[in-house]
């Protein structure tokens, strides 16, 4: 009886501490929704009872370009992992297939472009970016977005195709298929939990990202974390506004997370051939 | 249905010859073992066959044509790899219908259907069809493995040590069947392994490889009866041969050989004396089988060796006895019920009649005793 009523507490206790992490991780979102249906001389003024109001998406959805720049945020961002699958998934292959000089090296390099800051790049990218006439476009920023998106993507895919014994390709190629037969029929499905969930999070850290569209670009293409610094007014912070930004850039997220959140998990977490 | 022909094929990894100006002929429908311990280039001799690896010099023809740059998938061989190299996220039945699927060797669906139902159930794996490979055992997956292997009418079957993970009853029992299918395929087939009784049960021809090169190519008996030199007589053959240190001399017409630093010396039949006096040796290593040495509690007179039991191994149907005599330890191959305590005085007699003579130096065959006669005696048996 008694080491029954132990696992009951035990279950209690890390259903408690878990429901309390949980709180504590939402309520920051939470708190970010309240405020959108906020007044501005509210948001300060009140905590959980206040008057609600729509003024603030009135204000932002249709008073200013915010759809614009959130579909300038979906192609830059969409772009840019397309971009890292194209080309990592090849380059994961080749480190994790062939033996080359340097290999690790250059595994290495490609890693590093996530450890620099992106403010110690940026000056000589914003003279470069001026030269080469590509300030300011689409295809500026999906570059540039590739030192955020490619190094994570590379490493896990890498790590997939590591896992995939040689023979397994031998054999395909054996029973007749090419090699790009045998590369959607037998390698894809087998990387496709690895590829979802690191492509998955590089769209969000290209969706996320401020410092690179803030300084290379300006009124052509502006995506939603650079617009949200609009509604810091010259007098005033309009923090309802700004929630209502930050609220709806936060949605694809979301939903994304949501749609693979199982695959999110596993695909970083675990090998492509268990047996 | 073809010739297989290996012409001085050399392959470097890192200046380290896996395989070192090795030939090999491979009849049409012949059923060869490449048999040699681990790392002696038994699976690379296959993947240069299967066109996963290519040598550095040399010729390898299929069915008369060269095919050292010919793709994998165009060689139409059919491989079973000895890790089963199985497509993780396919069902069995889907494994086992892949090579069909393919452009190249493509065959309609109701074709595949009834194709894998016939090997699946040669296999015995009919009731695992929709199962993954994650959820088979180690035997099963093996048994998927060849499946997939003998789905095809392929030039040449290439097996990878195909029954190493099976535990012993299966392995036994596949050995069967795969001699049986072996015989109803009638297809070329290369077959690799480390363990002797599977290389003399199935093999028509036997190659025994090591250090990246071929020792010898025969028939079963042949190596067995005749090996090439001492490392191919320990390799044939459970316990091991033993092989004595013996000197050989003419003495007044005869030649006589003494057996462990021996005063009285044994007389050796004509033939063998022919050859050790054609050869020019003194040194031997004679090498005796365990089920060719007499053994008996009690003392039996000239000519026999007096030794200690050292132990007694029951292995089921018999025993390994070995004995020590002459600080040398002899394993000798005795009825399950003989009984004797360690360290036991033994009487042994070694059946020279049966010995096959080595050279001490290079441990390169010499002779053995009415060898010709026992080589044709084995091949009317076997026809």
């Amino acid at each position: 009886m008694n080491s029954i009523r132990i696992r009951h507490i035990a279950a209690v206790t890390r259903n408690f501490l878990l429901a309390a992490w949980a709180l504590f991780a939402l309520f920051p979102i939470f708190w970010m929704v309240l405020i959108t249906f906020k007044s501005d001389i509210e948001v300060f003024s009140t905590t959980f009872i206040f008057s609600p109001t729509l003024a603030n998406y009135h204000a932002v959805l249709f008073r200013t370009n915010y759809f614009k720049s959130f579909f300038d945020n979906i192609i830059v961002s969409t772009g840019a992992v397309l971009v890292s699958v194209a080309a990592g998934v090849p380059a994961a292959y080749a480190l994790a297939r062939y033996d080359f000089k340097k290999k690790e090296d250059l595994a290495f390099t490609i890693l590093s472009f996530k450890f620099a800051p992106e403010i110690l790049v940026i000056l000589p990218l914003f003279m470069i970016y001026q030269k080469l006439g590509i300030f300011d476009t689409y295809f500026g920023l999906i570059w540039v977005y590739q030192l955020i998106t490619m190094p994570l993507l590379v490493w896990v895919v890498r790590g997939y195709f590591e896992d995939i014994s040689v023979e397994i390709e031998q054999a395909a190629k054996l029973d007749g298929y090419t090699w790009y037969e045998v590369f959607w029929r037998i390698l894809l499905p087998l990387i496709k939990p690895g590829l979802v969930s690191s492509a998955l999070l590089a769209f969000i850290f290209a969706w996320n990202n401020f410092t690179f569209p803030l300084l290379l670009t300006s009124f052509n293409v502006e995506t939603v974390t650079v617009a949200s610094l609009k509604y810091i007014a010259s007098d005033t912070v309009h923090y309802g506004q700004m929630a209502v930004a930050a609220s709806v850039a936060a949605l694809p997220e979301v939903v994304l997370a949501l749609i693979i959140q199982k695959h999110l998990v596993r695909g970083l977490s675990f090998g492509a051939v268990k047996g | 249905m073809a010739h297989i022909s290996l012409k001085n094929i050399t392959k470097r990894y890192d200046k380290v010859a896996a395989l070192d100006n090795v030939s090999l002929e491979v009849n049409d429908k012949e059923f060869l073992v490449l048999f040699g311990p681990a790392g002696a280039g038994k699976t690379t001799t296959l993947k240069m066959i299967a066109g996963l690896e290519f040598p550095d010099e040399g010729l390898i023809r299929i069915k008369d044509e060269i095919v050292n740059v010919v793709p994998p998938a165009n060689r139409n061989v059919s491989m079973v790899f000895e890790n089963y190299a199985l497509y993780p996220h396919l069902s069995v039945y889907d494994n086992i219908a892949s090579p069909m699927r393919s452009s190249l060797y493509k065959e309609s669906e109701e074709y595949i259907k009834e194709a894998v139902h016939r090997v699946t159930k040669i296999m015995k794996i009919d009731q695992l069809l929709d199962r993954l490979p994650s959820q088979l055992s180690n035997g099963q997956r093996q048994r998927v493995a060849l499946g997939r292997c003998l789905v095809r009418k392929p030039n040449v079957f290439l097996m990878d040590e195909p029954l190493a993970h099976l535990d012993a009853k299966l392995r036994h029992f596949m050995r069967a069947e795969l001699k049986e299918m072996q015989a109803s395929f009638n297809t070329t087939t290369i077959y690799v392994t480390h363990d002797y009784m599977e290389a003399l049960s199935l093999g028509d021809r036997i190659a025994i490889i090591n250090h990246g090169k071929i020792v010898q190519i025969g028939t079963g008996s042949e190596l067995f009866y005749t090996p090439a030199d001492e490392f191919v007589a320990r390799l044939m053959g459970e316990p091991e041969i033993n092989l004595i240190d013996g000197a050989v001399s003419e003495e007044r017409g005869k030649w006589n050989l003494r057996l462990l630093g021996r005063k009285e010396p044994v007389t050796l039949p004509g033939d063998i004396a022919e050859r050790l006096a054609e050869k020019n040796v003194s040194d031997v290593h004679v090498g005796v089988r365990g089920n060719d040495i007499e053994y008996s509690l009690e003392p039996k007179g000239d000519g026999w060796f007096k030794g200690s039991v050292y132990v007694l191994e029951p292995i089921g149907n018999r025993s390994i006895l070995t004995v020590i005599v002459e600080g040398v330890k002899i394993r000798i191959i005795a009825p399950n019920d003989f009984k004797s305590e360690m360290d036991q005085d033994i009487y042994i007699n070694f059946h020279i009649a049966d010995a096959i003579f080595f050279e001490q130096a290079t441990g390169k065959f010499i002779v053995r005793h009415k060898q010709e006669e026992l080589l044709r005696e084995e091949s009317k048996c076997l026809n």
